[in-house]
């Protein structure tokens, strides 16, 4: 499936060369590498481990909030700027066992905070189908390096949405696992109960490639896990559709009943399901992932590493120093919502009745899936918005979450895949799986794939075309 | 009345290999920043893995805390900024601990008490950080290795408890192998929450103690600050929550922050672990690892092996010492003989050569072999502690030695029996004088026996020999003072005088064996009444001389009546390991009245009863043998009557009834378990030269009083006592520990507080007979909590005299208390 150019030395200055030039207008690499790594310096057995030599050779970004070893590990934010990690995420190790090359590392909203990549404190990514338009977030610069094909595959983490969102801005697919199934050693975190890594790419046959080299419990993450065994049954029947007033833009909502429509024409028995839990969706949400960030962010205090102040009288204004200097706003906010409702006295008003909420959600989802096989949803309410957006300002972003957090909250598996173009910008729909599920997303998202194939941006040609045969 | 309360929070380094949440070394003495990795300094995209070894040895001391053990617990995060903390959060265990409602049985002074752990949690410590000039320095090597919290139930009352408390606790996680339990170094840490408030009305507001680096200072801190919520409190103040640190170099608490500024933790789950399942095979590796703690050891050292209970102490604090002890009894040594080595001679070489035992080249089958010839005879004691030395530093074992350096001695009795009759028929003016009732020639002869053998002769079989060859038995008897040596003037007083003549005053007495030989000293000419320090130490010294030399079948002391007690209880801190028996006696009436004195039968019955087989020390008064410490002069049937008739009217009737006349005189308190014999208290002290024993005993004289408490008596009297120069109080209080603490000027209250100031120390024993423990009243607990350390059976006279042979051979004042805790 991949040809084999950029494995060996010759062809890697022009496709460096190449990446630059191409990331001028697009801005979805914060770092790109001098020289890309043959199997990471680890050794190549890609017979053991489930390793996948379908990947051999094929390059691959990385969001700037998962380790590379070498490599900047800078989250988007100046706290991390000067950080070079010591070490890679399992993700990783198990992507360059598998033969792939990690080329750089990708652009993301600061930490994973938002929906549009512009929160980074380094740097502005758009949309390759539209530059002054966003590219979503928080994964926005994997999403758009897959998009301006620069890589068949990115990287991303998904907190509530990070993959699926960007992808669906930029018309590629976009996996946010089961919780547990990729290890999140490596992963920066941000809400440690709610994301993953995942990935963003150009086919499901690449997607699925790099899900099965990264997936599989890790010593080094105890919260990870092995799928089970057998998996369950990779084969849909019976496809529920998220039904009543839903919110969506004319165009996200004209495209969302042609999907519906799609689905009966591949096969599907379709079923109208609605979600009672969804207005609570949003509040829990974002009342778990603050409390657990204030913890997660706690350790960025320019005493080890990262940004430090230049000057301070003592230890403890050396780290309010340079927490104030090196955090945005859009983080300082959340990590402020998050020791708000953590305060003792108030967690039963706040984080506690989130984790009931949640539970209430994981229980309702069950129910769902006792009648259907997967779940089909719009990603978000809208198609890639403009830069600095008065109508899509941070609050409506998140509100806009609605339809991808419940996949955090409830732990399971979700797929993005392309929906079609309305007005030369993408869309997306968004698959649900019971947990350990991915196979049937896979297999959804091709039988589909087979009436709204993968679109790029016009003129955006892979330089690995002229090798394919 | 006040009540406090205090709880203990105790932090426990667990000494696994690896720390807590990744795979680095868990040594935090190495090079700064060392033992370091991304998890454990905290880098981003890091995760933590827990240590299975770590929480099987937090679930086992929970388990040995006799907690209730989690069958699921998981983790949680406390958050605070602190620049030594990696993740700005410490993974602890707040919702769902391992281990709760334990408990651990703690005795001290005398009372019981089950103090309730709370919870145990496992959780990681932090780094380091130190401030160098304008700089600070932070080593990590500390950050992430396990830590344990053991937390307890406000049970505790005072400082000294507390102290006590984390003594155990020490103990205990050194028998587990589960740290090493150094305070000074960090190891095994300890806050303490104090509160005070009025009998009855429970928990006053709660204050934080921190920085206490020792368990010395644990105690100290919390006397301090209970006094220091008290008085606030009496004066009509109030006690704000706050956390305050003790100032070791002032010596007193200070405020840290108010709890307006208290950290708020937030807590709430660690989402990175999942929770952790006790499973069956983990429990059975829990299980598998559970050892004999120290408490039930020393319980089992008692009663098994018979040791005393401050022999079982010393043998149970650390593990490797009992391990030792129980092996050498194994390999065959006497119980009693190993623990008294090994807490002798064995433990002064330890501190000598500053090691530990299973350092050394001694082991339990070395000591058994040593323990096991001088049991034989085949060495003597003498030697016996050359051998210990030299198997100390040659490391070979005691036969070796012993043959190598021709130390044994000949036990032979047919060889010996060949060198004796050498020696006698080659001297038989001495032994004629001896047949003709002189002991003094009996040294000569064993010397001769001695010299023949090279000095290689055993002494006591030697001895043993010439008294069966030549049927006699030399008793030593000491004149000191009292109407037994005194005679009665004309005018009907006594005054002092010689010993009469016991070779002439017996000789025909069918009760008293010919072979017996008498040999006696003058040790003063005055009533007992009228002892000094010097006439003690002149008593303690010639009796260490007799009974160590070679001729001696017993020694009597005759005494009087009126200081008997003092006198018999001293001796016996002093000589209750005496390999020969020790009598004293006294009489009320002199010598000089002949048969019609009582002092001629109770010389007599002395004379028997040191020239018997029951080792020891005992008073031997009219029929009775008693024992020597508890001893009281009552009186109760020695009747003006008696007194009169024998003393001016006529003898004729005293000689009447003798019976009548004896009994009730003397009486032993609280008699069940007192004995003659045991190791004694104050062996080394009766080695010194007389005048240097004169000069101690003073200077310990000098700072002991003994009061009797009485309605009405002042605290300043006593202060002013402290003044003075007092440092030990006995008192002598009512009943089985009561006594007034009101807030009046005639009570003990004022002396009490000054008292904990100045580091007074006060013994406290009844004014009746029975047990003195502060168990019964709560004026009785009160003194308790105010430091007075109760005595139990112990009398006044045999307290004191403890006091007195304890300072004479202890370290320090803290020395010094402990020994008397130690009291039987």
């Amino acid at each position: 499936m991949w040809p084999k150019t950029l494995k060996n030395a010759p062809g890697q200055g022009n496709y460096l060369e190449f990446l630059a030039r191409r990331d001028k207008s697009v801005g979805a690499f914060l770092h790109v590498t001098g020289s890309i790594r043959q199997n990471g310096g680890a050794p190549s057995d890609s017979g053991a481990d489930g390793g996948n030599t379908c990947l051999e050779g094929v390059p691959v970004a990385v969001k700037d909030n998962i380790a590379v070893e070498g490599m900047p590990l800078t989250c988007g934010s100046r706290i991390l700027e000067p950080l070079v990690s010591p070490y890679s995420a399992t993700a990783v190790e198990r992507l360059e066992r598998a033969g792939a090359r990690v080329v750089g590392k990708t652009n993301l909203d600061e930490f994973g905070m938002g929906s549009s990549t512009e929160t980074s404190a380094l740097g502005e990514t758009n949309n390759p189908w539209d530059v002054s338009r966003v590219a979503g977030g928080s994964s926005g610069g994997s999403a758009a390096a897959v998009a301006a094909r620069m890589v068949p595959v990115a990287l991303g983490s998904d907190t509530g949405g990070s993959i699926r969102q960007p992808a669906a801005f930029c018309g590629v697919y976009g996996l946010k696992p089961t919780y547990g199934t990729v290890s999140r050693h490596g992963l920066v975190a941000y809400a440690s109960s709610l994301e993953v890594i995942g990935a963003a790419a150009e086919s499901v046959d690449v997607l699925e490639a790099a899900y099965a080299a990264m997936s599989g419990s890790d010593v080094m993450d105890q919260s990870s896990l092995d799928h089970p065994v057998p998996p369950p049954d990779s084969g849909a029947t019976r496809i529920g559709f998220l039904g009543g007033e839903l919110g969506l833009s004319p165009e996200v909502a004209e495209n969302y009943a042609r999907f519906v429509e799609a689905l009966g024409d591949a096969g599907y028995e379709t079923e109208e399901i609605a979600l009672s839990t969804l207005e609570y969706v949003v509040p829990a949400y974002y009342t778990i992932a603050s409390a657990e960030a204030s913890a997660n962010l706690a350790r960025f205090n320019g005493v080890r590493y990262g940004h430090r102040t230049d000057y301070s009288e003592n230890p403890e204004e050396l780290i309010r120093k340079s927490r104030t200097e090196g955090f945005g706003s859009e983080v300082k906010n959340r990590i402020v919502l998050g020791t708000y409702v953590l305060r003792s006295g108030f967690q039963d008003q706040y984080y506690l009745r989130a984790q009931k909420i949640r539970t209430l959600i994981r229980r309702e989802i069950e129910r769902a899936f006792a009648g259907v096989d997967l779940i089909c949803s719009p990603v978000f309410p809208t198609q890639a918005f403009p830069h600095g957006s008065k109508e899509m300002d941070a609050f409506q972003q998140k509100v806009a979450d609605r339809f991808t957090g419940t996949a955090n909250l409830a732990a399971i598996p979700a797929l993005t895949v392309p929906s079609g173009l309305a007005g030369g910008l993408p869309v997306g729909m968004q698959f649900m799986a019971p947990p350990f599920g991915e196979g049937r997303l896979f297999a959804a998202a091709r039988t589909i794939g087979e009436i709204f194939p993968v679109e790029f941006p016009p003129g955006m040609e892979p330089p690995w075309a002229a090798d394919r045969e | 009345m006040y009540q406090s309360f205090v709880g203990l929070e105790i932090h426990v380094q667990l000494k696994t290999e690896t720390k807590v949440f990744c795979s680095c070394a868990a040594n935090y003495g190495d090079e700064p920043n060392t033992n370091v990795c991304p998890v454990c300094l905290g880098y981003p995209g890091t995760l933590p893995a827990v240590n299975e070894r770590a929480l099987e040895m937090a679930y086992l001391v929970a388990r040995s805390l006799n907690c209730d053990l989690a069958p699921v617990c998981h983790f949680d995060r406390k958050n605070y900024f602190y620049p030594d903390l990696p993740k700005d959060y410490q993974i602890s265990q707040f919702h769902r601990p391992l281990g709760t409602k334990g408990y651990i049985d703690l005795e001290f002074r005398r009372n019981h008490k089950r103090v309730r752990i709370h919870e145990i949690h496992l959780e990681e410590d932090a780094g380091k950080m130190i401030h160098a000039g304008d700089m600070s320095l932070l080593d990590f090597n500390r950050a992430g290795t396990p830590l344990l919290e053991i937390v307890t139930e406000p049970d505790l009352e005072i400082g000294d408890e507390a102290e006590a408390l984390l003594q155990e606790l020490r103990r205990l996680v050194r028998y587990l192998g589960v740290c090493d339990g150094n305070m000074e170094e960090g190891s095994l840490r300890c806050d303490a929450n104090v509160s005070v408030n009025l009998r009855g009305a429970g928990l006053g507001s709660k204050v934080e103690i921190k920085n206490m680096n020792s368990s010395r200072f644990v105690r100290k801190a919390l006397t301090y600050e209970i006094a220091r919520q008290q008085e606030v409190l009496e004066r009509g103040g109030s006690i704000p929550q706050e956390t305050r640190l003790w100032n070791e170099n002032r010596d007193i608490t200070e405020t840290m922050r108010t709890k307006e500024s208290a950290h708020d933790y937030r807590y709430f789950p660690e989402p990175d672990m999942p929770p952790f399942t006790a499973d069956e095979a983990f429990l059975e590796r829990v299980e598998s690892r559970l050892v004999e703690l120290p408490a039930p050891r020393r319980e089992r050292f008692v009663s098994y092996y018979g040791l005393s209970q401050s022999q079982a102490e010393f043998l149970c604090d650390e593990r490797a010492t009992a391990d030792f002890f129980e092996a050498a009894v194994t390999a065959g040594a006497a119980p009693d003989q190993a623990a008294l080595w090994m807490a002798g001679d064995v433990q002064k070489w330890l501190n000598r050569a500053a090691t530990t035992l299973t350092e050394t080249a001694l082991t339990p089958a070395r000591l058994a072999s040593l323990l096991s010839m001088l049991a034989h005879g085949r060495i003597h004691g003498k030697i016996a502690k050359q051998t210990l030395t030299r198997i100390f530093e040659e490391d070979t074992d005691a036969e070796t030695i012993i043959q190598r350096e021709g130390w044994e001695q000949i036990r032979d009795e047919t060889v010996l029996g060949e060198f004796i009759d050498t020696v006698l028929s080659e001297n038989t003016r001495a032994v004629d004088q001896l047949k003709a009732g002189d002991a003094r020639p009996m040294g000569f002869l064993v010397g001769q026996v001695m010299k023949a053998t090279a000095g290689r002769a055993e002494p006591q079989l030697l001895q043993e020999l010439i008294r069966r060859k030549l049927d006699y038995n030399v008793i030593h008897v000491l004149s000191f003072g009292g109407a037994i040596a005194g005679r009665r003037q004309e005018d009907g007083l006594v005054v002092p005088g010689d010993l009469v003549d016991v070779h002439e005053l017996f000789a025909g007495d069918p009760a008293v064996p010919d072979s017996l030989r008498f040999s006696e000293v003058q040790l003063g000419q005055f009533l007992s009444e009228e002892i000094t320090p010097a006439d003690w130490a002149a008593l303690i010294t010639t009796v260490n001389e007799t009974i160590t030399s070679a001729n001696t079948g017993g020694v009597v002391i005759a005494h009087g009546t009126d200081t008997l007690s003092y006198t018999a209880s001293l001796v016996y801190w002093f000589f209750s390991d005496a390999p020969v028996p020790i009598v004293l006696t006294a009489s009320a009436v002199p010598g000089n009245a002949g048969g019609r004195s009582d002092a001629v039968d109770n010389l007599r019955a002395s004379i028997l009863v040191a020239a018997g087989e029951e080792r020891g020390v005992h008073v031997v008064y009219g029929k009775d043998d008693f024992y020597p410490i508890n001893l009281k002069f009552e009186r109760a049937g020695y009747t003006a009557v008696a007194r009169g008739a024998a003393g001016r009217a006529g003898r004729d009737e005293v000689a009447g009834d003798r019976s009548d006349f004896y009994a009730g005189v003397f009486r032993n308190w609280n008699k069940d378990g007192l004995r003659r014999s045991a190791p004694a208290l104050a062996a080394e002290a009766r080695e010194l030269q007389r005048a240097e024993l004169t000069s101690r005993l003073e200077e310990a004289l000098s700072s002991v009083f003994v009061i009797k408490v009485y309605p009405g008596l002042s605290g300043d009297a006593l202060i002013s006592l402290m003044d003075a120069g007092v440092r030990y109080f006995i008192l002598e209080i009512y009943d089985t520990g009561t006594a007034n603490l009101r807030e009046t000027p005639f009570s003990l209250r004022k002396a009490f507080d000054e008292g904990a100031r100045r580091g007074v120390s006060f013994f406290c024993t009844s004014q009746q007979e029975g047990t003195v423990d502060f168990s019964e009243y709560v004026t009785a607990h009160e003194l308790w909590r105010r430091g007075a350390i109760p005595m139990g059976v112990l009398t006044t006279e045999s307290a004191f005299t403890r006091l007195v042979a304890a300072m004479l051979v202890c370290e320090d004042d803290r020395a010094v208390v402990h020994t008397m805790e130690e009291a039987e």
